[in-house]
């Protein structure tokens, strides 16, 4: 079976991936600080393959190397990576103070650009993986108060290509997924009229859902993907279209 | 020690030139490893094979490292790491 990572994996857009990876068949090791009920209950009563929950605060980024080869130890070979944690603090740039703009690179970008470097690593030895990094519309669409969590999304979606250009000769497969507006925990701060808004103006008239995002993850998983590389998957119920 | 280092370091070299369609040069301690036939995607695969074999990276516990010259550097490089 499969191993799969998924950080941030106990709530919002990364539990719908645990979900659903799990449904799929492959053995999941949800990251995330800490264990959330609804995690515990989806461990509980997983689907055809196992999920795991592991400890780590990504922002840890000297302690990623150690926590990465005592995974291997623990569960063998990494066949995927989702990249998925991620802080999504809004504010006005001119007023945020400058210790949780560096909180947001650290998290956003720099943890998950260190651990994708061990875990490829380890697929590089084995000849072969997936890795999906979590990008978002706002990289390539702009949204006020969203600067550098946007500044964040984009260097992943750079991230990607280069990587997939990197790896693709050990057949390792670097994408990424760029969700619009969700309905998570994330996004609860939205005014309803912001959501009113992003829904009259998406194509097909509504939100998207999680299961939605973590489909997507599923399918640049799957060997129907083998093919598909260095590319940015956007589902956004058309918001950009 | 020493001679497994040495051994597991070479036959990682063929194994991953045989891996990758490379046409590895005769292996000796004099060889510069930019002539050895292995691109740098090659040398990455085989730090990260014997990790796995050796079960330490001298490369990541290093803040200075410039990569060895030549294969003999390579090899003392790790039966250093490995003391």
């Amino acid at each position: 079976m499969h191993n799969v990572i998924v950080t941030g994996g106990s709530r919002g857009l990364g539990l719908g991936m645990v979900r659903v990876l799990s449904s799929a068949g492959y053995n999941v090791i949800a990251i995330a600080r800490q264990e959330s009920a609804e995690l515990a209950a989806v461990i509980q009563d997983s689907g055809r393959g196992p999920v795991h929950f592991r400890a780590f605060d990504l922002c840890d980024t000297p302690g990623i190397p150690g926590f990465v080869k005592a995974l291997r130890r623990e569960f063998g070979s990494f066949y995927g990576l989702v990249n998925n944690a991620g802080l999504g603090t809004g504010g006005l740039l001119a007023s945020m103070p400058d210790a949780q703009i560096e909180r947001l690179v650290r998290l956003n970008t720099v943890a998950p650009v260190i651990l994708t470097k061990y875990v490829v690593r380890s697929m590089m030895a084995d000849g072969g993986g997936r890795i999906v990094n979590v990008s978002s519309i706002v990289s390539f669409t702009g949204f006020s108060g969203l600067s550098v969590y946007s500044a964040t999304k984009s260097s992943l979606v750079g991230f990607t290509r280069s990587l997939a250009r990197e790896v693709g000769k050990v057949d390792i497969t670097v994408n990424a997924v760029a969700p619009g507006f969700v309905d998570t925990e994330m996004t609860e701060s939205l005014h309803s009229e912001q959501r009113a808004k992003i829904m009259r103006r998406s194509a097909l008239g509504r939100l998207v859902a999680v299961e939605d995002v973590a489909n997507a993850v599923e399918f640049l998983l799957s060997d129907k993907a083998k093919n598909i590389t260095g590319t940015v998957l956007t589902v956004d119920a058309g918001s950009t279209a | 020690m020493s001679v497994s280092v040495r051994s597991t370091i070479l036959s990682q070299f063929e194994q991953v030139a045989r891996e990758q369609n490379r046409k590895l040069a005769p292996l000796s301690d004099d060889l510069v490893l930019m002539d050895s036939g292995l691109d740098s995607l090659c040398f990455a695969i085989v730090v990260a094979r014997l990790e796995d074999a050796l079960g330490f990276d001298p490369f990541g516990a290093t803040e200075d490292a410039r990569f060895p010259v030549t294969l003999g550097d390579f090899i003392a490089f790790y039966e250093d790491a490995a003391k």
